[in-house]
C-alpha cells in the first residue's frame, strides 16, 4: 500500500487506474523474479546440478520418460532397484512432476532451445515457485483485497520453509505440488465464491494436478470437507457451497482415481471418508432443505428423525463390515504418526529412521517463517473480525497446518504458505491502518475506518512509529530469509564444501568421484548392497542395481540389508550371498569429519534390522556399552567392533593419522580413537575408496575355491 | 516405404564405392635398383607407443634415374601402424600413397615421391618416421597397486623394406635400466637406458628377426578409445568446441584390491597408475569447462601460456590398468583466428583433432563441424584420409530450417595427426540478420495480440455486477 501512495506522485502522465495495474504488476513481477532469483545461490556457488537423494530419482525417471515416452515410462519395471524384486515405477510414483518437466522440455525442444533436461528439471522448482508466487498474490486477493495479496506474494517469495524445498536442484514432489495446492484453494474460493460448476470444475482439474504431484493431496481433500463441514456448522451452508463441493468431489474423485499410484484409495482408504461423508452430508442437507420447504413442520420431524436413524445405522453397519472385509484399508502408518507423533517411533522404526518424519523443534518454526510467527495470530483476528466463506477457509488451513507441522518437519511446507497469506493479510491491514494516520490526504478512500479518527492524540506520530517498526520487521524478515537460504538450504549435499584454515575453500566431490567410478570401472549387472540413503543415487549416477532405495515400500529387504550390515563377516557373507551382492558402498566421514555417515546411522540399521523375524537375534542392547553408550572407541561393546559396518568403515583406518597430536585412528565424528584398529576382512576387499575416504566401496569375493 | 528405398539407395552407392576404390587402388613394383647404403634406425619404446625414425641412405645401382621408393611395413605390426611420414634431407615432407605389391598382400606399402629424380649412382639421404600403437604387450597382463608395469615389445632386428641394406645400425630407446630379458644377436651393447644392435652388413630384402625387448615402462598408457569433437561456427565472432572424450588405461590390469591407504602415504604407490595429464588448448581458448554426465569435475587447473592453455586434468579417480573414465571438455575460441572470409565465401581453418596429452593414441575419432544456418556449397580439404559421414542438420536456438553438420571419422590417431582441415562454404552475408528479425518480429506480435486482447471485449455477455468482497 506504501509503495502505491508514493508512486502515484510520480507518475502523473498516467491516469490513477493504470498507474494502479502498472504498480500491481511491477510488485508482483518482482516478487516472481525475486522468488526465482533467491532460489539460484546453489547453482552460482557450486553449478547446476541435482541436489539430495530423492530428486535424484525424480530425475531419473524424467530422463526415462523424455527418452522412452509416456507409455514405456507407465510400464516401466525397474529391474535396477530392489533386487531381486524390482519396483514398478509407473505405479508406485505420482508421475505430475516427470509429466510437467517431460512437456516443458519437449515445448522447448519444439521451439529448438535446446536446454538440458537435467537443467530443466534443476529449474523446475525455481520457475514453479515463482507461479505459486502469483498464485498466492490471487488467493490473497479473494480474501482481503490487492494490497494484502501484494504483501503476500513478496513475502512467500522468501519463506525459508517453502525454499528449503524448491531451490534450484531440489528437484521434488513438493516443488511443484505447493503450486498445485494454492491454485486447488484459490479456484476453491473463487467456486465457493461464486458458485458457479466452471470453478469447481477448475478447482477439481487443480486438485487432480494435485493428486498427480503429491502424496500430500490427502491434506487437501480432508481439509476442503472440513470447510463444507464448518459452513454447515455455522449456517453458512448455500446452493454456492453445494454447487461446489459436490462438482469438486465427483470430477476431482473420479480424475484422481486416474493416477495409478492412487487407484480405488479415494473410495477405499479411510483417510478419504471425511470427503466422502460430507460428500454425502451435502446430498442429505440439500435434501433435507428441499423437504422442509414443501412438508409442514410436524410431518418434516417424524420424517427426518426416521431417515436418520436409520441412514446412521446402515452406515455405521456398512463402515465396520467394510473395515472388517478389509475394504476399506486400514490407516496407513504415516497417517497415524500424523495425528500421534509418538506412534511412528514406537511401531515403525523406518518412518522414524528418517530425520524430516521428526516432530519439529520450536526454534525451526522462528528459523523457517521469522516475522511471520507474530503477524499470523495478527491476520487471524483480521480475518476474524471479517468472516466470510473464504476466510473460515483459511482459518481452517491456517490452524490445521500448524498442528501438523508441529507434528513432522517436512509438513512446514504446507504451514508456510498460508503463514504468508495471513500475515500479507495482517501486514496490509496494519499498514493500511496506519498510513493514512500520516498522510491526512488519503484518509479519504478509506470509509471503514472512519469511526477511530477524532479520537487520538499523536495519531500521526504513533502511525508512522507503527509503520517504521513494521517496516524494520519486514526488512529483518528479507535478511533473515536470504540468509537462511544461503546458508542453511543451498548446499547440494552431493558436493561438500569446507574453508581451510587459510580461508580457501575445499570441496568434497567423494559422492561423484565414487559414483562415476561405480559407474565406469564395474560390470554393468553388478549388484551394489548400501544403506537405503544411497539407493537413488547409485541408480541414477552410477547405473547399478541397487538391493535397497529411498522408496522404502519393503521393510524385510531393508531390515535384511540391515542385518548384514550389523552381522560378523561370516554371517553378513551369507545375506550377501543370498541377495547376489556384488559390491557393497558404505559413507564414511571419520576422516573429514562429515557426521551423517553410516556409522551414525548404524543404530537405526540396527533397529531396523531386528525388527523382523529372521533378524531377531540382532538386539539393539549389545551394541551399547554396559553403561549404554554408543562407542566406537576400545571401551565400545564387542559386537560393534567385530561388526561388518565397523570393520568397512574403519578398514586401515587405525594406520591413518587425521589430526595433529592425536593418535592413529582417531574418528573425526565421533571424537575418539577407534578401538578395533588391526583386522583384516576375510569376504570382502577393497575396490574403491575415495580421495577423502568419504565413500568406500568393496567388492565381495567368491567363494573359495575347493581344498585350498 | 521411403527410408527403404533410400537404404536401398544408399547401399547401392556404397557398393558402387567399394568397387572404384578396389580398382582405383595403387599397384608398384619393387624396383631392383634402389639399394640403402646405410640405415641408422632409432626405436623410442620409452613411452606408450613405438616411434621408430630410420635415416636411409638411398642409393640408384640401376641406369635410370629413380623418382620413387617403398616404404614396407611387416605382416605383425601392419594393423598396429598408425602413421607414417617420410622427409628429405631438407627436412621437408614428401609426398607418401598407400600402394600394394603383388606377391606381397600380407605387407603394406607405401610409395614415397621423391622430390627430385635420384640419378643413377647418385644417393639421397631421406628419413622415415613411423608409429606404432598397441605394440607394446602388457606381460604380465595383470598387477597389483604396488607392481611396476613390465610390457614386452617385440619387433623386427632389421629393418623390413623391399631392398637390399648394405649396413644398418638400431638404436633402442627405453628410458630405463631395468630389463628382464632382451635378444642378444651381436654385435650390441647396452647402453644408459637403451640399446645399440648393429651394424649389421648385407640384410637381404624382406628379412625378418626377432627382437625381443621385456622391460619395466610406467609411463602413462592411456587409449582414448574415443573422441567426439564439435566445433560449432557462428559468424557472431565465436567458435565452439567441445570434446567428448572416452578414455581407458590400456596397460597392465589392476590385480586385487585398490588401497588408498597406501595410495595416500606412499607416492610410489601405484608406479603405473596415471593420477592426471596435461591437455594443451589453443592460446586464445576461453571459457573452458570440464565435466562429465555427472556435473562438473572439480579438479582440474588451468595455466595460460605463451603460446597455449595447459589443462592439468584430474580424473575423478585414478586411473589403474583397466579402468575407464569418460568426460566433455569444451571451450570457446574466437573465430578470427580460424574462420578467413572473403565476400561469401568464408575458409574455416581447424585441426581435425587436437592434443589430449603427449604420446596420446586414440583408437577412433570423430569430428563434427556445425555450420551457421544457410550455409551452402560446402568442401572439405583433409590432410590425411578420412571416412567422411553422411551430413545431418542440427537445429538449436533460432533455428528454422537446420544448421548443416560436416562429419568424418578417422581411426588409429596418434599425435602426428594434429593437422589442419579446410573447409570452404559459402554463407549469404545479409542471412546474418534472419535471427535478430526472428526475434524482434516474435515481440512485436506478442505485443500486438496483448494490445488487441486489452483493447477489445470478447465477452460473451456484459458482466452484469462486480464481484462482491
Amino acid at each position: 500500500m506504501t509503495v502505491e501512495v508514493q508512486a502515484k506522485t510520480r507518475l502523473p502522465q498516467l491516469s490513477s487506474d493504470k498507474q494502479l495495474t502498472f504498480i500491481k504488476l511491477a510488485v508482483l513481477s518482482m516478487a516472481a523474479i525475486l522468488s526465482f532469483g533467491t532460489r539460484l545461490f546453489s547453482v552460482l556457488r557450486f553449478e547446476s546440478v541435482i541436489h539430495e537423494f530423492d530428486p535424484y530419482f525424480n530425475y531419473r525417471t524424467t530422463r526415462y520418460l523424455t527418452e522412452e515416452g509416456f507409455y514405456n515410462f507407465h510400464n516401466w519395471f525397474d529391474d535396477r532397484a530392489w533386487y531381486p524384486l524390482g519396483r514398478i515405477i509407473g505405479g508406485t510414483i505420482y508421475p505430475g512432476l516427470m509429466v510437467t518437466s517431460a512437456t516443458l522440455y519437449n515445448m522447448m525442444q519444439f521451439l529448438n532451445i535446446t536446454i538440458d533436461i537435467r537443467n530443466v528439471c534443476v529449474f523446475l522448482a525455481p520457475f514453479f515457485s515463482s507461479l505459486t508466487t502469483i498464485v498466492t498474490y490471487l488467493l490473497t486477493k479473494e480474501l482481503k483485497d490487492e494490497g494484502a495479496g501484494l504483501v503476500a506474494a513478496a513475502m512467500i517469495a522468501i519463506v525459508p520453509g517453502y525454499i528449503s524445498r524448491s531451490v534450484a536442484g531440489s528437484y521434488d514432489n513438493e516443488g511443484i505440488a505447493i503450486f498445485c495446492m494454492l491454485l486447488t484453494y484459490y479456484f476453491w474460493i473463487k467456486a465457493v465464491n461464486t458458485g458457479t460448476i466452471l470453478w469447481a470444475t477448475m478447482t477439481a482439474l487443480a486438485y487432480f494436478y494435485m493428486v498427480s504431484s503429491w502424496g500430500g493431496y490427502v491434506f487437501l481433500i480432508n481439509l476442503i470437507p472440513l470447510h463444507v463441514l464448518a459452513l454447515m456448522l455455522l449456517g453458512r451452508f448455500s446452493a454456492r457451497v453445494y454447487v461446489a463441493y459436490s462438482t469438486l468431489y465427483c470430477v476431482g474423485t473420479i480424475l484422481s482415481m486416474q493416477i495409478s499410484f492412487v487407484g480405488f484409495q479415494p473410495v477405499q482408504s479411510s483417510e478419504h471418508m471425511l470427503a466422502l461423508g460430507v460428500f454425502g452430508l451435502c446430498q442429505l442437507y440439500a435434501f433435507t432443505q428441499y423437504l422442509r420447504e414443501h412438508l409442514s413442520p410436524a410431518n418434516f420431524e417424524l420424517l427426518f428423525k426416521a431417515l436418520l436413524t436409520t441412514l446412521l445405522a446402515t452406515l455405521g453397519t456398512a463402515l465396520v463390515a467394510l473395515t472388517l472385509t478389509g475394504k476399506i484399508s486400514p490407516w496407513t502408518g504415516r497417517f497415524y504418526s500424523l495425528l500421534d507423533p509418538s506412534y511412528a517411533k514406537n511401531h515403525i522404526p523406518i518412518i522414524a529412521s528418517v530425520s524430516e518424519h521428526q516432530p519439529t523443534s520450536w526454534s525451526s518454526f522462528y528459523f523457517d517463517l521469522q516475522v511471520l510467527v507474530f503477524l499470523f495470530p495478527a491476520g487471524l483476528y483480521f480475518c476474524f473480525s471479517k468472516l466470510t466463506d473464504a476466510n473460515i477457509f483459511i482459518i481452517l488451513y491456517g490452524v490445521l497446518s500448524i498442528y501438523f507441522a508441529g507434528v513432522m518437519v517436512r509438513l512446514m511446507l504446507v504451514l508456510a504458505p498460508v503463514m504468508c497469506i495471513v500475515s500479507g493479510v495482517a501486514a496490509s491491514s496494519l499498514l493500511s491502518l496506519h498510513v493514512k494516520d500520516i498522510e491526512p490526504k488519503v484518509e479519504k478512500h478509506e470509509k471503514k475506518q472512519k469511526k477511530h479518527e477524532n479520537n487520538l492524540v499523536f495519531r500521526s506520530e504513533v502511525g508512522a512509529l507503527f509503520v517504521c517498526v513494521l517496516g524494520c520487521l519486514l526488512i529483518s524478515y528479507v535478511f533473515h530469509c536470504t540468509w537462511v537460504t544461503s546458508e542453511a538450504y543451498s548446499s547440494p549435499s552431493i558436493v561438500l564444501s569446507a574453508r581451510a584454515h587459510d580461508g580457501a575453500r575445499i570441496i568434497f566431490d567423494d559422492f561423484r568421484e565414487a559414483y562415476t567410478w561405480l559407474k565406469m570401472n564395474t560390470p554393468e549387472d553388478s549388484k551394489v548392497m548400501s544403506w537405503w540413503d544411497y539407493g537413488y543415487q547409485i541408480t541414477a549416477m552410477a547405473n547399478r542395481t541397487v538391493i535397497v532405495d529411498n522408496n522404502t515400500w519393503n521393510n524385510t529387504h531393508i531390515s535384511r540389508v540391515g542385518q548384514a550390515m550389523a552381522s560378523t563377516e561370516d554371517k553378513a557373507y551369507e545375506i550377501m550371498r543370498e541377495l547376489d551382492v556384488d559390491y557393497v558402498l558404505v559413507i564414511f566421514g571419520g576422516l573429514v569429519g562429515y557426521s551423517s555417515d553410516d556409522i551414525n546411522k548404524f543404530l537405526w540399521m540396527v533397529r531396523i534390522g531386528g525388527s523382523t523375524e529372521r533378524g531377531a537375534h540382532i538386539r539393539e542392547a549389545d551394541y551399547y556399552t554396559p553403561s549404554g553408550e554408543f562407542r566406537v572407541d576400545a571401551d565400545g561393546s564387542h559386537t560393534l567392533l567385530n561388526c561388518l559396518m565397523y570393520k568397512m568403515s574403519y578398514y586401515k583406518f587405525g594406520l591413518v593419522y587425521t589430526e595433529g597430536g592425536r593418535p592413529p585412528g582417531f574418528d573425526r565424528v565421533r571424537g575418539a580413537e577407534i578401538g578395533n584398529k588391526d583386522f583384516n576382512l576375510d569376504v570382502l576387499e577393497e575396490a574403491y575408496t575415495t580421495e577423502h575416504w568419504l565413500v568406500r566401496i568393496y567388492k565381495v569375493k567368491p567363494l573359495p575355491n575347493r581344498g585350498v | 516405404m521411403l527410408p527403404a528405398m533410400a537404404k536401398f539407395r544408399f547401399s547401392f552407392i556404397f557398393l558402387l564405392f567399394i568397387v572404384i576404390k578396389c580398382e582405383s587402388v595403387n599397384v608398384d613394383t619393387i624396383s631392383s635398383d634402389i639399394r640403402f647404403k646405410n640405415v641408422d634406425r632409432t626405436i623410442d619404446i620409452s613411452s606408450q607407443l613405438v616411434k621408430i625414425s630410420s635415416k636411409l641412405t638411398l642409393e640408384n645401382t640401376g641406369g635410370t634415374p629413380v623418382k620413387n621408393f617403398l616404404i614396407a611395413v611387416e605382416s605383425a605390426a601392419k594393423n598396429n601402424v598408425a602413421f607414417v611420414g617420410a622427409k628429405d634431407s631438407n627436412n621437408k615432407d614428401l609426398r607418401l600413397v598407400e600402394t600394394t605389391v603383388s606377391g606381397y598382400d600380407y605387407v603394406r606399402f607405401w610409395r614415397v615421391e621423391l622430390k627430385d629424380a635420384l640419378n643413377a649412382g647418385a644417393t639421397s639421404l631421406v628419413t622415415v618416421e613411423s608409429v606404432f600403437t598397441k605394440a607394446l604387450l602388457p606381460f604380465p597382463t595383470a598387477i597389483t597397486q604396488q607392481e611396476d608395469q613390465l610390457v614386452k615389445y617385440i619387433g623386427n632386428l632389421y629393418t623390413y623394406t623391399p631392398y637390399y641394406v648394405t649396413s644398418q645400425k638400431t638404436n633402442v630407446i627405453l628410458n630405463t635400466k631395468s630389463v628382464e630379458t632382451f635378444t642378444k644377436v651381436k654385435p650390441y651393447t647396452q647402453q644408459d637406458g637403451g640399446f645399440q644392435y648393429g651394424p649389421y652388413p648385407a640384410v637381404k630384402p624382406f628379412s625378418e628377426k626377432e627382437l625381443v625387448i621385456h622391460y619395466k615402462n610406467n609411463s602413462p598408457f592411456l587409449t582414448v578409445t574415443r573422441i567426439e569433437r564439435l566445433i560449432e561456427v557462428s559468424h557472431w565472432g565465436n567458435i565452439a568446441v567441445e570434446e567428448v572424450v572416452e578414455i581407458e588405461h590400456s596397460g597392465a590390469k589392476l590385480k586385487g584390491p585398490f588401497s588408498r591407504y597406501d595410495y595416500q602415504q606412499d607416492h610410489h604407490s601405484g608406479p603405473a597408475s596415471v593420477r592426471s595429464y596435461k591437455t594443451l588448448l589453443p592460446a586464445s581458448a576461453s571459457d573452458v569447462y570440464y565435466r562429465d554426465t555427472n556435473g562438473n569435475i572439480s579438479t582440474s587447473n588451468m595455466k595460460v601460456k605463451k603460446d597455449s592453455v595447459e589443462l592439468d586434468l584430474r580424473p575423478r579417480y585414478p586411473l589403474f590398468g583397466g579402468w575407464r573414465t569418460h568426460y566433455t571438455l569444451g571451450y570457446n575460441v574466437p573465430s578470427y583466428e580460424y574462420l578467413y572470409q572473403s565476400g561469401n565465401d568464408y575458409l574455416l581453418k581447424m585441426r581435425v583433432v587436437d592434443h589430449i596429452f603427449d604420446d596420446m593414441q586414440v583408437d577412433e575419432v570423430v569430428t563434427k563441424i556445425i555450420l551457421p544456418e544457410g550455409s551452402t556449397s560446402v568442401k572439405v580439404n583433409l590432410p590425411y584420409p578420412v571416412t567422411r559421414l553422411p551430413d545431418s542438420l542440427h537445429y538449436t536456438y533460432l533455428d528454422t530450417k537446420g544448421r548443416p553438420v560436416i562429419s568424418f571419422t578417422k581411426k588409429n590417431i596418434v599425435e602426428n595427426h594434429i593437422q589442419d582441415f579446410q573447409l570452404r562454404y559459402t554463407f549469404p552475408r545479409l542471412l546474418m540478420l534472419q535471427e535478430p528479425l526472428l526475434v524482434v518480429g516474435f515481440l512485436y506480435a506478442l505485443f500486438l495480440c496483448v494490445i488487441i486482447y486489452v483493447r477489445l471485449d470478447f465477452s460473451i455477455h456484459k458482466a452484469e455486477h462486480h464481484h462482491k468482497d
